[in-house]
């Protein structure tokens, strides 16, 4: 019996046979019936008739086989792809070196990305974790001449805006303070959000337990309540799930725990519990109820279905107006003071976005260098397996059949590249986000999800598909000829010079990114070397809020005050001690920008008001941390009484602000502190107030005697290690009070490394990209220096034969190698002038287009080169030229 | 030949029965199903090949295109292996089927 082969059948195909085969059916049976006797004129009719309805039973059959082709078709496609895969596995696993190197250069390349990616799209790229993000709208109250990015509303004002926006669907209030918690366990000291009752229904946040607040909730007098943020009960409470419908101290008042909430940003502040603002005694108090300038509480809108950010913006800002012409009184000093609405994403970005999109960007350039990495190994590989490919083709396979064969083997090395990287990532991304939580109030959102794992599968699929292309590119030359050239290896010119252009390519990108590690780290350095203006070492910094429904008098405040730093004074290694209102980089941005007015000046326009940043000491407060008094004296105890009106300014203001005057013994009226007017005694040392990132700020000190903080910083200045002075401080305050808190212990010199954090990560990040970028171009570099030596061995061994000098034949190769190095440094340092600008804003006393860096990373670049060569080309000069040429 | 007065799936255990006998072309089978049950089945001859199609799609049996005894190209059909694992249960599950029918009808009492 003969068999039709049939690997596939088109259409055409189907319908043939299946008439054919009905056909032959048809035939049989007309001959049958003309064998019993039919009439064989109409036999064939009757044949048909018997057969039934031939087109039906037709369309049937091809349906059937239709179905079968289509389904044979598809298995044969996968069948063929997992051959592929499999010969690519046993031919990868027959090159262990290229192999292994591939797959660590991908791994790292492909890594860096799906870290960096995490990070950018936790913190910036996907909405926020509240069911309404893109409806919510966050108001902000700038005011520019005082550098204020918000000045909060006062309850009376939220009001208004309440009324005069529709806009808004909701418009809720929020602020956040410390508060008191006693019950379940210790005495705790908890940051309280304070909101409106609608604040969690505008957010779209759902309980994790319970209920969040009701409608009412809010109203002067209901009943105090309590929600829990969820971090807090897990690590306070145990994660207690019978917590609901127990009860809280606080502020003297039964708080009922009413619900948990699910993990959230820590936005617009991390809070541990949250309450009504009714429970507030601050926000629920008539002065604050009753004062248009008792700023304190922000506001966070929904926009109703069709309204838009600009209407807000405008309705809002019409409100401002209003209020600025119809109370001018209640924006003295705050004239410029105007309205600022943002979405929630954009008003959650924080300070080092930006440092993560540059990581981004420059995780990015790392793949490319791997991806050219790769692509000159891959080109390497081919060159040796020339004659396998010609055998394969001379055996028929098609030459789209080996490229598909090589595609398949890269995609094959990139995903189970992308496989090491997502490991790696996955191990970095925690640490990732506890660095990043210092500056950013969405780090709980850095995770390896699915999000992750699609970028990363899909740029290791691009890698795949581009690392595999780019060396078939440039090769045209025909099989058989390559065939017939036999024996050896045979190096197409074409591919040599890809595998030049490929290593230039690298040797270009790596000195983008060296050069932008390099700029990071001389901004770093910098910022370690800059003189801050105080001593961060040996001083430990507190806490220190002191319970104000227990210390309600400034005069029950100072006599604890003055209680705890004579104490504090005797303790041994303490040299000295102070309370401040801040403290050096306690805070990354003005927090009491203050306009003052210079007594027997004419007043300015409020444009250039004289304004400098305040704060509020005790004497010895110079001492402690370190700052030298200029001119005049520092704060004594005898300037509590009212005689003490007395004040101290930088160097920097006394500058600006009196010029070649002699500042002490002028006077100044602040107008917060009831326009008294204040003598300086005093010109401190300038000091970087807000980290050493930030220029050196215009301050003004008052004593603190007279103008008392509650919420104080205090600072020890001590000989005793650092835990030893925590503890001394605990035992102090407690032994004047058991039940007040004190918290937040850190020394000064954390405070300022804490300031430079994203500088910090930057910093490393970058140096640590830097580092594989190198050894990536590095091992491309020495890897075809390498193999052009081994192509011209036998050239080299004659011309030593002939009496070359070795150093010549040597300096052959080096200068093979470093005119790579050279135009690739070219290309580099015009893409890099071109590019790094966008790392600006990252740096600090230094320049995007710094030289220094430059040259410096130049010069390692040139002297790697030359290591990366000199291997090679000494194992040239050591060639015996007798054997050479008895194999030649 | 009015519509099959056969039970549902039984024209697959015929076609499966007559395969596994050896390669047969179409025509051979609705004759062999035509002289085997002594012309009690009735098949509409037609019905029969989008029957052998759907057989073929499953796997159950496979083409071989041959010559035929009148010296004419013809598909023929042959059993596969999963055909007459197929034919073997679905053979057994019948005569369940029958007997117990039977049992049913020839039961005395109501």
């Amino acid at each position: 019996m003969k068999r039709r082969f049939r690997l596939s059948i088109g259409e055409r195909g189907i319908k043939k046979d299946v008439a054919q085969e009905i056909e032959f059916h048809i035939d049989m049976r007309t001959r049958e019936l003309i064998d019993a006797g039919a009439d064989p004129a109409d036999a064939r009719a009757q044949a048909i008739a018997t057969f039934g309805d031939v087109p039906r039973f037709s369309e049937a059959c091809e349906g059937e086989t239709r179905k079968r082709v289509h389904r044979a078709a598809w298995k044969e496609r996968l069948d063929t792809v997992f051959q592929d895969v499999r010969y690519a596995i046993r031919t990868l696993g027959r090159s262990p070196g290229y192999t292994v190197t591939a797959l660590v250069t991908l791994a790292l390349g492909i890594g860096a990305n799906s870290a960096m990616f995490s990070v950018v799209d936790g913190v910036l790229l996907r909405q926020p974790p509240y069911a309404n993000a893109s409806r919510l709208t966050v108001v902000a109250h700038p005011v520019p001449s005082l550098q204020i990015a918000d000045l909060a509303f006062s309850p009376i004002e939220v009001s208004e805006f309440r009324a005069g926006t529709p806009a808004f669907d909701q418009l809720a209030e929020y602020h956040s303070m410390a508060f008191d918690l006693l019950g379940h366990g210790d005495p705790r000291r908890v940051q309280t959000g304070v909101v409106s009752a609608d604040f969690f229904n505008v957010l779209g946040v759902k309980p994790y337990l319970g209920r969040t607040f009701a409608p009412g909730e809010d109203a002067m007098g209901a009943a105090p309540v309590l929600v829990l943020g969820y971090d807090f009960w897990v690590n306070q409470l145990g994660a207690d799930s019978s917590i609901v419908g127990k009860s809280f101290t606080m502020n003297d008042r039964q708080h009922l725990v009413i619900g948990v909430l699910p993990p959230l940003p820590a936005y617009p502040n991390s809070n541990d519990v949250w309450m009504p603002i009714s429970s507030c005694p601050f926000r629920s108090s008539p002065q604050v109820r009753n004062s248009r300038t008792a700023r304190m509480v922000s506001l966070i809108g929904r926009l109703g279905p069709g309204h838009t950010f600009q209407e807000a913006q405008r309705e809002l800002a019409t409100v401002e107006s209003r209020g600025h012409v119809e109370h001018p009184d209640d924006y003295k000093g705050v004239k410029d003071a105007s309205i600022l609405a943002s979405p929630v994403r954009i008003a959650m970005k924080s300070d080092a976005d930006s440092a993560f999109m540059i990581l981004l960007g420059i995780a990015a350039l790392v793949l490319l260098i791997a991806c050219a990495n790769v692509a000159h190994l891959t080109l390497a590989r081919q060159l040796r397996r020339e004659r396998e490919f010609a055998i394969r083709g001379a055996l028929g396979a098609a030459r789209g059949r080996i490229v598909r064969q090589l595609v398949t083997e890269s995609i094959l090395l990139s995903l189970a590249g992308s496989v090491i990287a997502l490991g790696l990532a996955w191990a970095s991304v925690g640490a990732l986000a506890r660095v990043a939580a210092k500056f950013t109030p969405r780090a709980n959102e850095i995770v390896l999800d699915w999000r992750v794992v699609v970028f990363t599968l899909g740029i290791a699929v691009l890698t795949g598909v581009v690392f595999g292309v780019v060396p078939a590119l440039g090769d045209r030359s025909d099989l058989a000829t390559r065939l017939r050239e036999g024996g050896h290896a045979t190096s197409s010119a074409s591919k040599v010079r890809m595998r030049s252009l490929l290593v230039m390519v690298e040797v270009a990108l790596a000195f983008v990114v060296l050069v932008g590690a390099g700029l990071m780290i001389r901004t770093f350095e910098g910022l370690l070397r800059t003189d801050v203006g105080y001593d961060p070492e040996h001083v430990v910094t507190a806490h220190l809020d002191l319970n104000f429904t227990k210390y309600n008098t400034s005069a029950l405040d100072r006599q604890f005050d003055d209680a705890l730093l004579a104490r504090l004074r005797l303790q041994p290694g303490v040299v000295t001690a102070a309370l401040a209102s801040e403290f050096p980089a306690s805070s990354s941005s003005p927090q009491n920008l203050t306009a003052f007015d210079i007594v027997g000046r004419p007043a300015p326009d409020s444009a250039h008001e004289p304004k400098a940043e305040l704060s509020i000491v005790t004497p010895a407060y110079f001492a402690t941390v370190g700052t030298r008094i200029l001119a005049g004296r520092e704060f004594t105890e005898a300037d509590r009484d009212s005689a003490g009106r007395v004040t101290i300014i930088s160097q920097s203001a006394a500058h600006r602000f009196f010029g070649n005057q002699n500042p002490v013994g002028q006077q100044i009226t602040v107008p917060g502190a009831k326009n008294l007017e204040l003598t300086i005694v005093g010109v401190s040392g300038d000091v970087r107030q807000f980290g050493p990132a930030a220029d050196v700020s215009e301050q003004l000190y008052l004593p603190f005697q007279r103008f008392t903080v509650r919420d104080a910083r205090l600072l020890v200045r001590s000989n005793a290690p650092t835990g030893a002075t925590s503890n001394l401080i605990k035992d102090a305050v407690h032994a004047l009070d058991q039940n007040q808190p004190v918290i937040d212990f850190r020394t000064l010199s954390a405070a300022r490394d804490d300031a430079m954090g994203p500088w910090r990560l930057t910093t490393i990040l970058l140096a640590l990209f830097a580092a594989v970028a190198l050894a990536i171009a590095a091992a491309g570099l020495g890897g075809i220096v390498a193999y052009t030596v081994g192509q011209r061995t036998e050239e080299f061994g004659i011309r030593l034969a002939l009496g070359a000098e070795p150093s010549a034949v040597r300096w052959l190769i080096l200068s093979d190698g470093l005119r790579l190095v050279i135009i690739g440094l070219g290309i580099g340092l015009a893409a890099a002038v071109a590019s790094l600008g966008l790392m600006s804003r990252l740096l600090v006393g230094v320049r995007s287009t710094d030289p220094m860096t430059y040259g410096a990373v130049a010069a390692v670049f040139v002297s790697v080169a030359l290591l990366a060569c000199l291997v090679p080309a000494r194992r040239a000069t050591s060639i015996d030229p007798a054997s050479v040429l008895k194999g030649a | 030949m009015a519509g099959s007065d056969l039970f549902v799936g039984t024209l697959d255990i015929l076609i499966l029965k007559s395969v596994s006998l050896g390669p047969q072309h179409g025509y051979g089978i609705g004759r062999w199903i035509r002289q085997t049950t002594n012309e009690v089945l009735q098949v509409q001859e037609g019905a029969l090949y989008p029957a052998l199609h759907r057989l073929q799609r499953k796997g159950l049996v496979d083409e071989e295109w041959g010559v035929s005894e009148t010296g004419r190209e013809a598909k023929y059909y042959r059993i596969t292996p999963l055909g007459r694992r197929q034919l073997r249960a679905e053979a057994s599950r019948w005569r369940e089927h029958a007997e117990a029918v039977s049992l049913a009808l020839a039961a005395a009492q109501p």
